[in-house]
């Protein structure tokens, strides 16, 4: 009875479907999603057994877990300068004086990076200061943007209440902006991650020399090794989902309001 | 009728020829008037002022600029403010009249906004920390009034956690531990069921006799219920020919025998005068 009507309930707009049920759905639409490309899979399109059996080589090897290492590091350390920059950038941005370099940052968005990669070429030291700097370059306009929108959306009762509590200006950004959004980097941040990690391979695709999983991904693409590729693709998405998920649960523990 | 002994002194707030429009559409015109401190002899009497109209007459506008927030295009709202200062003649002087400024008075916005990513205690904190009567003192300050109050078990709690009359408590008492003389209140009463409301009514009492100089400003379109707390009543209205908004009645409730009664509202007397200032709505 119970099934029944789960699976009409499923069908209905906007009808909310209880934990249980929607991970026994995603659950079944993924292995019915594997199921079909197992069976119409062909030609150089290899099917998910033989990407799963190139999953399980690659994982028993340590030159994957030393290129996931690389890539791992250089995407933290490019997100923590991006965090820090974007902050300065955007508190910055209260203050009519910075406002413009603020939205400038944000109107970078629209800059591609192969154009300005030998610029950078030429402002850096090594390979190392190269990936980083391109990392930032196309990280902070993103991370910027979406974080200028939150202290736009902040409701004037907010400032308001801060006014009649006394507070002067600075006060008023300290404890609405600074302290009351602070939760909101961490969700900002987790929105933005997929574009640091998505960005990972390509900029180690432009720098092999200190490997990394996108230097790892290009040489099996040179190779036309289309199991291992799609299990590094695999890997990639794993982990990017694991560090979504991770960034949320910090989030919440950090936070424990926003759970309310 | 009862007739209590009473003098009112000094003034402790005046609004002078206030008017607002917007995009030159006027919505008050010619504000007057003036709260004063009502003295009773062997009481800490504070005052309590209604501000009654209908719904969109500009209530929450004349609020917005008796708090502060808002700057009113022509006219000014003064309040008494305590300064001991020193006079040339060498005397001191307790008190001196000033334009209003955000956060001379305690404000208690209709849905009783905190900060939410605050405690309650958290929020008493901030406030308490910008009274300097209250320096060094802010923690026993916070627990009395919450003791007071009956919210000494939701400290730690965060404001979506609370129920609406629990964080109405909270706004007050923010409010009261800020140390302002007035508290200005946008529709306490609306959306309370028949049981909070009578606390709430409760609450406002106590805190009007919590200081001599405690003004209390109530806006609000139930006419009944800020009556039956009142001193004096102000009806915002329009008058044919005008396009905005003006105190078109001020109705001294003391005069009438109407003030400080718990059972007000059985009097014939009262439920006149509610017809009263329906009539000028």
């Amino acid at each position: 009875m119970a099934s029944r009507f789960n699976k009409v309930i499923m069908f209905k707009p906007f009808e909310k479907l209880n934990r249980q049920t929607f991970l026994i759905l995603v659950v079944a639409q993924s292995a019915f999603a594997l199921l079909a490309w197992q069976v119409s899979g062909q030609g150089l399109i290899p099917h998910p057994s033989a990407v799963l059996a190139a999953l399980g080589h690659l994982l028993t090897t340590r030159l994957f877990v030393d290129n996931l290492l690389t890539s791992l590091l250089l995407t933290g350390q490019a997100l923590l300068y991006s965090v820090v920059i974007t902050l300065v950038l955007a508190y910055g941005a209260v203050i009519p004086f910075f406002a413009p370099l603020a939205q400038f940052i944000v109107k970078c968005r629209y800059l591609t990076l192969t154009g300005l990669i030998f610029i950078f070429t030429l402002l850096t030291r090594d390979g190392s200061q190269l990936k980083l700097s391109l990392l930032l370059f196309g990280i902070v306009p993103f991370l910027v943007t979406s974080f200028l929108a939150v202290i736009l959306r902040t409701p004037a009762q907010e400032f308001e209440l801060c006014q009649t509590l006394g507070y002067n200006r600075w006060q008023s950004l300290y404890e609405v902006i600074i302290i009351g959004k602070a939760d909101q980097v961490f969700e900002v941040v987790r929105q933005n991650f997929a574009i640091a990690w998505m960005m990972i391979t390509m900029v180690e695709g432009l720098n092999m020399s200190e490997g990394g999983i996108g230097a790892l991904l290009i040489k099996y693409n040179k190779y036309n090794d289309l199991p291992h590729v799609l299990a590094l693709q695999a890997v990639i998405f794993g982990i990017g989902l694991c560090l979504d998920y991770l960034l949320g649960t910090l989030r919440h523990w950090l936070f424990p309001y926003t759970k309310l | 009728m009862i007739m209590t002994s009473y003098t009112k002194q000094d003034v402790l707030l005046q609004a002078t020829d206030v008017s607002l429009s917007y995009d030159r559409k006027c919505i008050l015109y010619d504000i007057h008037f003036t709260v004063r401190d009502i003295v009773r002899p062997g009481l800490q009497q504070g005052q309590v002022v209604s501000l009654v109209g209908r719904s969109g007459i500009g209530k929450t506008q004349l609020f917005r600029l008796l708090s502060g927030l808002q700057r009113p295009d022509s006219g000014e709202i003064t309040i008494r403010e305590r300064v001991p200062s020193a006079r040339p003649d060498g005397s001191i002087q307790v008190y001196r009249e000033r334009i209003v400024q955000p956060g001379d008075m305690g404000v208690i916005f209709q849905n009783y906004y905190q900060f939410g990513w605050r405690t309650v205690q958290q929020s008493l904190m901030l406030a308490a920390r910008q009274n300097k009567a209250l320096t060094g003192k802010e923690e026993d300050a916070i627990r009395q009034y919450t003791q007071q109050f009956d919210i000494a078990d939701v400290l730690s709690r965060y404001p979506a956690q609370l129920s609406g009359g629990q964080q109405q408590r909270v706004s007050i008492i923010q409010q009261l531990l800020k140390g302002s003389d007035f508290l200005l209140l946008d529709e306490p009463f609306s959306g309370l069921d028949v049981c909070v409301l009578d606390k709430v009514v409760e609450l406002l009492l106590q805190v009007s006799l919590s200081d001599e100089l405690k003004t209390l400003i109530i806006v609000s379109h139930d006419i009944a219920t800020a009556a039956a707390i009142s001193d004096t009543v102000f009806i915002l209205g329009k008058k044919p020919g005008h396009e905005g908004s003006t105190l078109v009645r001020e109705i001294d409730l003391i005069e009438r025998g109407l003030a400080w009664r718990k059972d007000v509202r059985q009097e014939k007397a009262f439920g006149d005068t509610i017809q009263e200032i329906k009539g000028c709505l």
